[in-house]
């Protein structure tokens, strides 16, 4: 399929977003992102990454420019738009702490479904299905606290995948990790790109990760540079 | 949209999590309503062995209607509206009376009914002690016991005895000038413990008007308040031993209230620390519901779910509150109720055995709806804080 065939996820045109008039965070970032790819972003720090993650997530505003999500555009002053994007589209996947303390893994990750009014058996069949998947079936009423840092973070992707969005969006999904966790958490998320065509934007530094990635979009203050 | 179960389960585990916080905080409102239940069940006890007091001593279903004046402009008894009255369906009997007041010729002061006596019996009941009922358009009368008793003592009037009385009146140049009356005692009624006791009564037949009051006999004691609203309505007013109860029960509402508002003061030191723990909650919870955010509450939702914390602290604060306020009222009934019986005076030995406390379903539930209610507005500002948070900056908030 040739690259004018494939659909676009994630597109922005000339974004822009300041901070206190003088400081760009990110300056005029046109990105065209395809539907089932695995790109990273990467950079160094303060260099725009979150930014940008966090605009096309829906959780920030830019100061310019367009952002559109599966084709349609983004209208950042309507909050019913941007929670219902958040809700279907979009899956998050953060760096650390990411888990409610209180809630055992399988309610974390059913508890987006909560909000789009999915019922309680069918809640609590699709998360145990991903808890399967991703081999934590006998952790299911674990609290987060009694989880190693890669099994919570296995927990969080599950979490980011339970509504099947078009689109998951992770900030250093292993940041927190040790090397090996970090392979298989890697591992896990390239598997799931493959196997289910879910597209990944992933903020990282970890080298593994960019090195396998479809592309790699390369920031260097607030800028698009490779 | 979450069901109201889930987020009520939800609610139940957020605020459940720091065990020692909620406890106190519930123990906040709950000490609040309690203080609120006690009260008010102690005023509504009191209230109530006031009104037995009340009932016990006095002819409830008895209202006397008088002629009144309405902006300055008489309004008498009139043949039609005694008619209006005697068809009420409330009604069981009525007397219309002309009231007289003479002195003998030794200066006993005399208050007489001058009513016809088979409607006066009727609606008093009278039962004669000795003799006959005075005989319609005759110079007879018929005293009442303690009447009886201090004309026999003091003028030797007897059953039989011919009496004179004078009646004050004035000659055209403004003097005095006495009409004197002659009656024959024919009758004494027995004792009844009322005001009847020192009445006389004449039957001078049916040409009595204008008349000065009608006696009425009303069904049921109930029925009472309607049946003064209606009379009311023809211009006329009513008295009797509702005013009593009318007029405590305005005193009790008036205590009740003050007491509430003093004993509230511990509510709004409740719906304070609820308010405080709310806003540390949030402050505490500001990444888990920017994360939450993330994943598709919208601000809404947030509201919500800080709100229906609220309202479960609210569920718990008011039913432990109940639970304290029913023993602090038990408390009041054994150890406080021979103080207050004392403070109430004799009149009162006779509730000695009653419980001087009442609680009502109306108590309890009036002190579940105020601690949910007072939950819910001291909720309003956090859960608003945390509606109001930028997800982007709550993410990042460790």
């Amino acid at each position: 399929m040739g690259v004018a065939e494939m659909k676009t996820v994630i597109e922005t045109h000339h974004l822009t977003k300041k901070f206190h008039e003088s400081f760009f965070a990110l300056n005029d970032v046109s990105i065209t992102i395809y539907e089932g790819e695995f790109v990273t972003v990467i950079g160094r720090s303060g260099s725009g990454k979150s930014t940008l993650l966090n605009i096309v997530g829906c959780l920030d505003q830019p100061s310019a420019g367009e952002v559109a999500l599966n084709g349609s555009p983004v209208n950042y002053a309507n909050a019913k738009q941007l929670v219902q994007l958040r809700r279907h589209t979009l899956g998050f996947v953060f760096q650390h702490f990411s888990l409610i303390s209180s809630m055992t893994a399988q309610e974390n990750i059913e508890y987006p479904l909560l909000f789009s009014g999915v019922s309680r058996s069918e809640r609590r069949m699709r998360a145990l299905a991903m808890l399967k998947q991703v081999g934590l079936a006998d952790r299911a009423t674990h609290l987060p606290g009694e989880l190693s840092g890669g099994e919570q973070q296995r927990v969080a992707i599950c979490r980011a995948l339970i509504s099947n969005p078009a689109l998951i969006l992770a900030d250093e999904p292993t940041g927190n990790l040790d090397s090996t966790t970090s392979k298989g958490i890697v591992t896990l998320m390239q598997e799931i790109n493959r196997d289910l065509g879910t597209t990944f934007l992933v903020v990282t530094h970890e080298a593994s990760l960019w090195q396998d990635a479809d592309r790699s979009i390369r920031l260097s203050d607030g800028r698009v540079i490779s | 949209m979450a069901s109201v179960l889930d987020i009520g389960l939800l609610s139940l585990r957020h605020v459940t999590r720091k065990r020692l916080r909620f406890l106190l905080t519930v123990l906040g409102i709950a000490i609040g309503v309690a203080a609120v239940v006690g009260v008010v069940s102690l005023g509504e006890g009191v209230r109530t062995i006031s009104l037995d007091m009340i009932k016990e001593q006095s002819d409830l279903s008895l209202v006397e209607v008088n002629a009144d004046i309405r902006n300055g402009i008489l309004i008498p008894i009139t043949s039609q509206k005694i008619e209006e009255i005697r068809r009420d369906p409330h009604v069981r009997s009525i007397a219309p009376a002309v009231k007289q007041t003479y002195a003998t010729e030794r200066q006993t002061f005399i208050s007489a009914l001058n009513v016809e006596w088979p409607a006066a019996d009727s609606v008093f009941s009278l039962v004669l002690l000795d003799g006959h009922a005075p005989a319609s358009g005759a110079h007879e009368a018929v005293f009442g016991s303690d009447l009886a008793e201090t004309l026999r003592r003091y003028e030797g009037i007897r059953i039989g005895d011919r009496f004179a009385l004078l009646e004050r009146g004035y000659a055209e140049d403004g003097r005095p000038a006495d009409i004197r009356h002659e009656y024959i005692l024919v009758g004494v009624l027995r004792e009844r413990n009322d005001p009847l006791d020192t009445l006389m009564f004449t039957d001078s037949g049916a040409a009595g008007a204008p008349y000065d009051a009608i006696y009425c006999r009303i069904t049921t004691p109930d029925q009472v308040f309607s049946f003064v609203e209606r009379v009311d309505g023809l211009g006329l007013s009513s008295h009797g031993a509702f005013e009593q109860i009318r007029a405590v029960n305005r005193l009790f509402d008036v205590i009740v209230l003050v007491l509430s508002a003093f004993t509230g003061i511990s509510l709004v030191i409740g719906g304070l620390m609820i308010m405080n723990t709310m806003i540390i909650s949030v402050f505490e919870r500001t990444r888990e519901i920017g994360i939450s955010m993330a994943i598709g509450a919208s601000s809404r939702d947030v509201l919500g779910l800080i709100l229906s914390e609220c309202f479960v602290i609210g569920i718990i604060g008011g039913i432990v509150g109940n639970i304290l306020g029913i023993l602090f009222a038990g408390m009041i009934n054994v150890v406080g109720r021979v103080f207050i019986l004392e403070q109430l005076g004799p009149e009162f030995a006779g509730f000695a055995g009653a419980d001087i406390i009442q609680i009502t379903p109306f108590i309890l539930g009036a002190g579940m709806v105020i601690a949910i209610l007072l939950s819910l507005i001291a909720g309003v500002y956090p859960a608003l804080k945390a509606a109001r948070l930028h997800p982007a900056d709550a993410i990042r908030w460790i």
